[in-house]
C-alpha cells in the first residue's frame, strides 16, 4: 500500500527506457527539474500528474520534439545526448496523439500509409489495393472490425478514428507505444476494448507507456507506474503496492502550502440557482445555488461537463431542459449578449483568444465593454474613462508602465487582472471565472486570490472552474464535483482534501480507499 | 484467431452512423445536381443549336478548352496543396498573367529570330520562375496566397506590358503551326494537348503518393507533419508546377492566337471558375485533375453553346461569376456541416 520513493537500484538490460534527471526550462518557467521515468521491458507503464506537472514535457523529449537541458537519456542500454523525431522512430519508440492525426478526406487505406506508400512494383504509383487489403487485415487481425474499403475518415466514429491511428503505429512494428490519453473521447466499452489491445500488445512484447487522468484507469491497466509533480517524478512503483487514492494524494501534495488569503464574507441572497440543467451528453440533472458573497468551485477533468456548464451560464451553449434563475428573475441566456445584461461576467481560460485584446490597451480594455457608462451625448467623456481605469488598476494592482500600455507586454498575471478588471467597470453581480490562473506566476495568483475574495465581500456570487485543486479547496467555499456530466459530490471547502476531491473527479471514490 | 474472436463482437463497428447521412445526402445532392446540370446544358444546347453535337464542336471545344483547361490544372494542384479554404487556402491568381508573360516571351524571341526549342525552353523557365517566387512568397515570406500571388499578377502583367509595349507580337514558327492545326477528322490539335496532359496530371497527382501527399498537406497539415512529410517543400513545389502549367498555357496560346495576346488577364476568372468548379464532381468533394477537365469542358461548352446561339458573350462571364459564389457557397456550407 505504500508507493516505493524512486531511487531503488533496478535490473539493467530489462528496461528499455531509462531518462535520469531530465532538466528542461522554457524562458523562465521550469517544465521538468530533475524528472526520471524507467520503464521495463514488456509492461504498461502508467505516467500521471497534475496539468503542468511535465508528463507532456517528458513525452515530447522523448518524441525528439523538446531538446533536454539537461540529464540522461538510455534507450535500449545506448545513452543518447538528445532525440530527434526521425531517431526516436528508428529506435521503435511510437506515439498514440490525443489529437487524431489523419486526413479526412482519405480513405482508411490511404490514411494508414500516408508517408510510407506501397507502390506497384516497378512503377511510380501507388498500390491502391495492396494498401486496402493490409488496411483491412491489420484492422481485422486486431480489432475484428470490418470497414468498407470505400469508407472515408471522416465518415468514421471518434473510436473507428483512433483505431486507424493506433492501426497506423502498429504499422511500423514498435517497440516502444506511448498512449496520451486515449481515452478521453471513448465510451465505456471502446475504451475496455482498447485496454484489451493495450494487454495484448503488451502480451506480444510491446512496451507501453500510458499517460491518462483517470487513475481507476491505471489501477486497472498499468503494471507499473510513476508520479510526476512538480517537474520531478516523486514515486514509481509496481501498481499492485500502490492505489488509486494513493496516486491522487502524491500528485496533488505541494512542498509548499500556498496561502489563500479568504476573507469571512456573510452570505446573502440567492443570486443564481440552477434546476436540473441538462444538454445531453455534456452534463445531466445539474442543480445548484449561489448566494451573494458567496465562492462556489466547479472541477472535473476534461469532459467532465463542468466547463460546458460554465459555457452555459454566460449564454456560449444552450442546455436542453431546466431553469437558471438570476437574482430571483427566470434567465434566458441564449447568446453572452443576454448573460452580460444580466450582470454576469465571465473571464475565460483561455483569455488571449477569449478575455483580452492583445493589443489593446490597458485602457482600452478595461472600459471596452462598459463603454456606453463613459458616453455622454454619443461620444465618450474620456476623463471619466481614465479617472475609473486608472482607480481599476490602482486596486487591482495591476504592474503596466501606465494606462497606455499594451496588453501584449504585460504578464499573463496582470493579463488576468486586466481581463476581470473589465467586468469589475461593468458592476458584474455573477462571476465565472474559468482557470483563473493558469498560466499565472505564483505572486500574482495570490493577488487573483484575493481579488475574488474581494468580489464576493462586495456581495458578488462567484464561480471558479479550476482543476488546481488545492488553489479550489482554499479560496472558495463550497465545491461541486463533477464526473462524466453529473454532480457527484457536493465538498465544503474546509472538510475537503486535494485528494479526495481528486478521487471523486477521476471516478475513484473513496469508498475504496485506506488511506494510511 | 482466439484473439480474434474476442475482438470481434465489440461495440466499434456498430458505432452510431446517423448524424452523417444529412450531409451525405446534401454531397451527393451536390455532386448529382452538377452532373444533371451539365447534362441538361448539353441537351438544351443540342436542341437549340443544330452543330452543337457534331464530332467537330466537340473537338473545337475541346481545343478552345486546351489553354485555359491546363491552367486550371496548375490550378487545382496548388488549391489541392494548400486546402481548400477558400481565404487562406491555396490560390495561384498570377496564372493568368504568368501566361500572358510567357506567350510574350515566346512571340519576342521568335520575333529576335531564336528557334522554338529556345522559345519554348525560356517560356517554361519563365512560368517556373513565377512560380517560384508564389512559393517564396507563401511557403518561405509566409504571405496569405490570395495576397501573394495577386502581387505577383501584378508584377508579372507590368513585366509584360513592359516586354510587349501592350502590343500583340506576332509569332509564326513551325511547331506553332503544328499546334494550332487540325487532324484529318477536323479535330483541333490542341484538343489532343490537353487530354494528354490531362492523363500526365493524374497520373502523377491521383496515382503517386506525391500526389496522396499533396492531398495531405492540403486537408490536414498536422498529420502530414505527424506523417514526417516536408510540408514547406511540398507546397512549394505545387507553386513551381503551377508556374509551369502557366509557361504551357502560354506555348499554346502563342499557337492559338500567333502571337502574344494583351488580354491574358480576362482568363483568371473562366480560370478560377473551371477549378473550384471541378471539386464538385468528385466522391470525396476535393478538387482533381479529371473534376477539373469536366469542369474545364463544361464551361466550354457554356461559351462554346452562347455563341453557337449568337448570345452575347458578356453573359457568360456573369455567368461564371455566378458559378463561383454557388460552388463555393455550396462547398462552404457543406463542410461546415460536415465539421
Amino acid at each position: 500500500m505504500t508507493v516505493i520513493p524512486l531511487k531503488q537500484p533496478s535490473t539493467l538490460q530489462q528496461d528499455v527506457i531509462r531518462l535520469e534527471g531530465i532538466v528542461k526550462g522554457f524562458g523562465g518557467a521550469q517544465a521538468l527539474a530533475g524528472a526520471s521515468l524507467v520503464v521495463r521491458r514488456g509492461t504498461i507503464h502508467g505516467l500521471v500528474g497534475q496539468n503542468g506537472a511535465g508528463k507532456s514535457t517528458l513525452i515530447k523529449l522523448l518524441a525528439g520534439l523538446h531538446q533536454p537541458d539537461g540529464g540522461r537519456i538510455e534507450i535500449e542500454g545506448q545513452a543518447f545526448d538528445r532525440l530527434t523525431p526521425h531517431l526516436a522512430e528508428e529506435l521503435g519508440i511510437h506515439f498514440i496523439h490525443q489529437d487524431r492525426l489523419l486526413v479526412p478526406t482519405f480513405t482508411v487505406g490511404e490514411a494508414l500509409f500516408l508517408g510510407r506508400e506501397p507502390r506497384i512494383a516497378g512503377t511510380p504509383f501507388l498500390d491502391r489495393r495492396l494498401m486496402q487489403r493490409r488496411a483491412a487485415e491489420i484492422l481485422n487481425d486486431y480489432f475484428g472490425v470490418r470497414l468498407p474499403n470505400t469508407a472515408l475518415i471522416g465518415d468514421l466514429s471518434t473510436a473507428e478514428k483512433q483505431i486507424v491511428q493506433i492501426t497506423r503505429a502498429l504499422l511500423n512494428q514498435p517497440k516502444v507505444l506511448v498512449f496520451d490519453e486515449p481515452t478521453a473521447a471513448l465510451v465505456r466499452r471502446e475504451a475496455d476494448i482498447l485496454f484489451r489491445l493495450i494487454r495484448r500488445l503488451r502480451d506480444e512484447g510491446v512496451t507501453i507507456i500510458y499517460i491518462s487522468h483517470y487513475l481507476n484507469e491505471i489501477e486497472q491497466l498499468c503494471d507499473h507506474v510513476t508520479v510526476l509533480r512538480n517537474g520531478q517524478d516523486v514515486a514509481s512503483s509496481p501498481i499492485s503496492e500502490t492505489s488509486a487514492a494513493a496516486i491522487a494524494r502524491l500528485m496533488v501534495e505541494r512542498d509548499i502550502q500556498d496561502m489563500f488569503p479568504k476573507p469571512v464574507v456573510a452570505l446573502g441572497d440567492e443570486i443564481l440557482k440552477v434546476e436540473q440543467l441538462s444538454a445531453p451528453g455534456k452534463y445531466e440533472d445539474v442543480s445548484f445555488t449561489l448566494r451573494r458573497g458567496e465562492v462556489l468551485g466547479l472541477t472535473g477533468l476534461l469532459g467532465s461537463g463542468a466547463k460546458e456548464l460554465v459555457r452555459t451560464l454566460f449564454g456560449l451553449e444552450k442546455p436542453a431542459s431546466g431553469r437558471i434563475d438570476i437574482g430571483g428573475r427566470p434567465a434566458h441566456l441564449s447568446n453572452p449578449t443576454q448573460a452580460t445584461g444580466r450582470n454576469v461576467a465571465l473571464v475565460p481560460e483561455d483569455r488571449r483568444r477569449h478575455g483580452i485584446a492583445l493589443d489593446l490597451s490597458v485602457k482600452e480594455n478595461t472600459s471596452l465593454s462598459s463603454l456606453d457608462r463613459f458616453t455622454r451625448f454619443g461620444f465618450l467623456d474620456r476623463k471619466s474613462e481614465q479617472r475609473e481605469v486608472d482607480a481599476l488598476i490602482a486596486r487591482l494592482q495591476v504592474k503596466a508602465s501606465g494606462r497606455d500600455a499594451l496588453l501584449r507586454t504585460l504578464s499573463g498575471g496582470n493579463q488576468q487582472k486586466v481581463a476581470i478588471a473589465k467586468w469589475l467597470s461593468r458592476h458584474s453581480e455573477v462571476y465565472l471565472l474559468d482557470e483563473p490562473t493558469v498560466g499565472v506566476d505564483i505572486g500574482s495568483k495570490v493577488e487573483i486570490y484575493t481579488l475574488i475574495g474581494e468580489l464576493a465581500a462586495r456581495g458578488a456570487g462567484v464561480i471558479v472552474l479550476s482543476s488546481d485543486l488545492p488553489e479550489l479547496i482554499g479560496i472558495t467555499d463550497r465545491i461541486l464535483v463533477f464526473f462524466r456530466g453529473r454532480v457527484v459530490r457536493e465538498f465544503a471547502s474546509s472538510e475537503a482534501t486535494a485528494d479526495r476531491v481528486l478521487a471523486e473527479s477521476t471516478g475513484s471514490p473513496e469508498g475504496q480507499r485506506h488511506v494510511g | 484467431m482466439s484473439a480474434e474472436a474476442e475482438f470481434a463482437p465489440s461495440g466499434f463497428s456498430s458505432v452510431e452512423r446517423s448524424g452523417r447521412s444529412a450531409g451525405n445526402i446534401a454531397a451527393a445532392a451536390l455532386r448529382f445536381g452538377s452532373l444533371i446540370a451539365f447534362a441538361a446544358i448539353l441537351i438544351v444546347f443540342s436542341i437549340t443549336a443544330p452543330y452543337f453535337l457534331s464530332v467537330g464542336n466537340i473537338g473545337n471545344v475541346l481545343g478552345q478548352s486546351a489553354i485555359s483547361g491546363v491552367l486550371a490544372i496548375g490550378l487545382t494542384i496548388v488549391l489541392i496543396a494548400g486546402g481548400s479554404n477558400v481565404v487562406t487556402g491555396g490560390i495561384d491568381l498570377s496564372l493568368a498573367a504568368n501566361m500572358g508573360l510567357s506567350a510574350a516571351v515566346y512571340a519576342s524571341l521568335t520575333q529576335l529570330g531564336y528557334g522554338d526549342a529556345v522559345a519554348i525552353a525560356a517560356s517554361i523557365l519563365t512560368g517556373s520562375l513565377i512560380g517560384l517566387v508564389n512559393a517564396i512568397a507563401v511557403v518561405y515570406a509566409g504571405i496569405v496566397p490570395l495576397l501573394a500571388t495577386l502581387a505577383v499578377m501584378n508584377i508579372v502583367a507590368g513585366l509584360e506590358l513592359v516586354l510587349t509595349g501592350n502590343t500583340v507580337i506576332p509569332a509564326s514558327t513551325p511547331i506553332l503551326s503544328a499546334l494550332s492545326a487540325s487532324d484529318p477528322f477536323g479535330i483541333p490539335v490542341l484538343a489532343y494537348v490537353l487530354i494528354d496532359f490531362t492523363v500526365l496530371a493524374t497520373a502523377v497527382v491521383q496515382y503517386t503518393p506525391l500526389g496522396l501527399r499533396l492531398y495531405a498537406i492540403g486537408e490536414f497539415p498536422d498529420a502530414a507533419r505527424a506523417a514526417g512529410l516536408p510540408l514547406r517543400r511540398l507546397l512549394a513545389g505545387a507553386f513551381i508546377a503551377s508556374g509551369v502549367c502557366g509557361g504551357l498555357a502560354g506555348i499554346l496560346s502563342v499557337s492559338y492566337l500567333s502571337g502574344s495576346t494583351t488580354g491574358s488577364g480576362e482568363m483568371l476568372l473562366p480560370v478560377v471558375v473551371t477549378a473550384l468548379l471541378g471539386s464538385v464532381f468528385p466522391r470525396r468533394l476535393v478538387p482533381t485533375i479529371t473534376g477539373t477537365l469536366l469542369s474545364a469542358l463544361l464551361v466550354g461548352f457554356l461559351s462554346n453553346g452562347f455563341q453557337l446561339l449568337n448570345i452575347s458573350s458578356t453573359l457568360v462571364s456573369g455567368i461564371q461569376g455566378l458559378l463561383i459564389l454557388i460552388v463555393v457557397s455550396a462547398t462552404t456550407l457543406l463542410r461546415r456541416q460536415e465539421a
